[in-house]
């Protein structure tokens, strides 16, 4: 009989657990989503203590007081960290800290994306430089020597001048 | 043992299906199912007083957790939860496990569940909001819940699951010593028969707390100071960051 007592309390944490885990996949508010982390934790104290009972010591037991600690230590953290996102967003969405997370592509395109002749605009540049067309660059140049250098330099402010 | 279940569902969703559409004979149907779902699972019930307290803990337990995860209104969400929390102190009352039934009462229920109502109310305005009712993927995270419900319902109780191990009453106590100046015969003999007197009834806070702070001392200084680090860094994330740093 004890056997069956034991198992049917396995059996209820585990429901305790999954509810949890349910409602930690499916809520969105943030709040709730810790609860629904305290719940499976509750469900683990439950087991803990199941196998205490079983067992006649005290291990279990034990073990149950730390998961209690560090649960109170988590909502702790878990408070401020909530009180600290509301005052930037106001708001307990999870989804409205998505761009912590990797980005995503969206799945529809927010501004339609249209290459047509009349929608393609090239910006205006300003030339620089010589035009070869209208003072062709001499076949002896050389770009090294410091002469011809020189005398492009000249050149360039001729064409400077004439426009 | 599935029969009751599937009715209380089935009576579930009739029942919030005849509110949404406020017709009567759905409703009715709805309380009729969920009477017929009680009188099967009363045909369940064990004959002990003791098995028939913990069964409907549990049932209690498990009522507040579906509730809670039913709920559109956080705050009703919330007090599902603290159902389900003090249905729990009661299994663990019932398991002999009484200072963790007083300790998960005050903390869970007396801190932790006012202190996310507080949070609650300070953030929720009166409307419900969008993310209160629109869920992310509820059927799929309902399909990975059940799967893992089912799997542990028949690794614990299915045939070829694993077999609980026979009672192990051998290692109530690890045998912790006194330390060199404090030990005489006397006094190791005194130590002893109390230890063997505390450990002889399992279950007694007493004993808990011997074990607690002999076998177990590193972990609970260990515990102990992830609670101070846990309240610094509590107090560091709430504070108002100052104006001129932004």
């Amino acid at each position: 009989m004890n056997d069956t007592i034991t198992q049917n309390l396995l059996v209820f944490g585990g429901v305790l657990f999954c509810a949890g885990l349910v409602g930690f996949l499916s809520r969105r508010s943030l709040i709730l989503m810790f609860l629904s982390l305290e719940m499976m934790l509750s469900g683990v104290s439950v087991n803990l203590i199941t196998f205490a009972r079983h067992h006649q010591n005290y291990q279990g037991q034990i073990l149950a007081i730390m998961v209690l600690t560090i649960a109170a230590c988590e909502a702790a953290i878990a408070l401020a960290l909530v009180v600290s996102l509301y005052r930037r967003k106001a708001t307990l969405d999870v989804k409205a800290w998505d761009e912590l997370s990797e980005t995503m592509p969206p799945h529809v395109s927010e501004v339609p994306v249209q290459f047509g002749e009349a929608a393609m605009e090239f910006p205006i540049l300003t030339p620089a430089g010589l035009d070869p067309l209208v003072r062709p660059i001499p076949s002896d140049f050389e770009a090294n020597s410091s002469e011809k250098a020189d005398q492009v330099n000249t050149r360039k402010h001729e064409v400077a001048s004439h426009a | 043992m599935i029969t009751p279940i599937v009715l209380g569902a089935l009576s579930y969703l009739l029942l919030q299906h005849g509110v949404l559409a406020k017709s009567k004979q759905m409703m009715a149907a709805g309380i009729v199912v969920l009477c017929g779902s009680v009188i099967f699972a009363i045909g369940f019930a064990p004959s002990t007083i003791e098995a028939l307290l913990l069964m409907s803990f549990c049932s209690l337990a498990t009522a507040g957790g579906v509730s809670f995860l039913v709920a559109r209104e956080p705050v009703y969400a919330a007090l599902g939860f603290a159902t389900a929390v003090l249905s729990t102190c009661g299994i663990m009352f019932m398991q002999s496990a009484l200072f963790l039934a007083a300790a998960t009462m005050i903390v869970y229920a007396g801190a932790t569940i006012i202190i996310f109502l507080f949070v609650l109310m300070f953030a929720q305005q009166t409307e419900l909001r969008t993310y209160d009712v629109q869920l992310t993927h509820p059927v799929i995270a309902a399909a990975i819940g059940a799967v893992l419900l089912i799997t542990i319902t028949m690794c614990v109780t299915g045939e070829k699951g694993f077999k609980l191990a026979s009672t192990d009453s051998t290692r109530p106590y690890s045998g912790a010593i006194l330390p060199e100046e404090l030990r005489s015969t006397k006094a190791d003999d005194f130590f002893k028969a109390q230890s063997l007197e505390l450990m002889s009834v399992p279950g007694t806070t007493a004993g808990l707390g011997r074990s607690l702070y002999t076998d177990y001392l590193i972990a609970v200084e260990l515990a102990g100071a992830v609670l101070l680090v846990a309240t610094i860094g509590a107090i560091a994330l709430a504070q108002r960051p100052s104006e001129n740093l932004t």
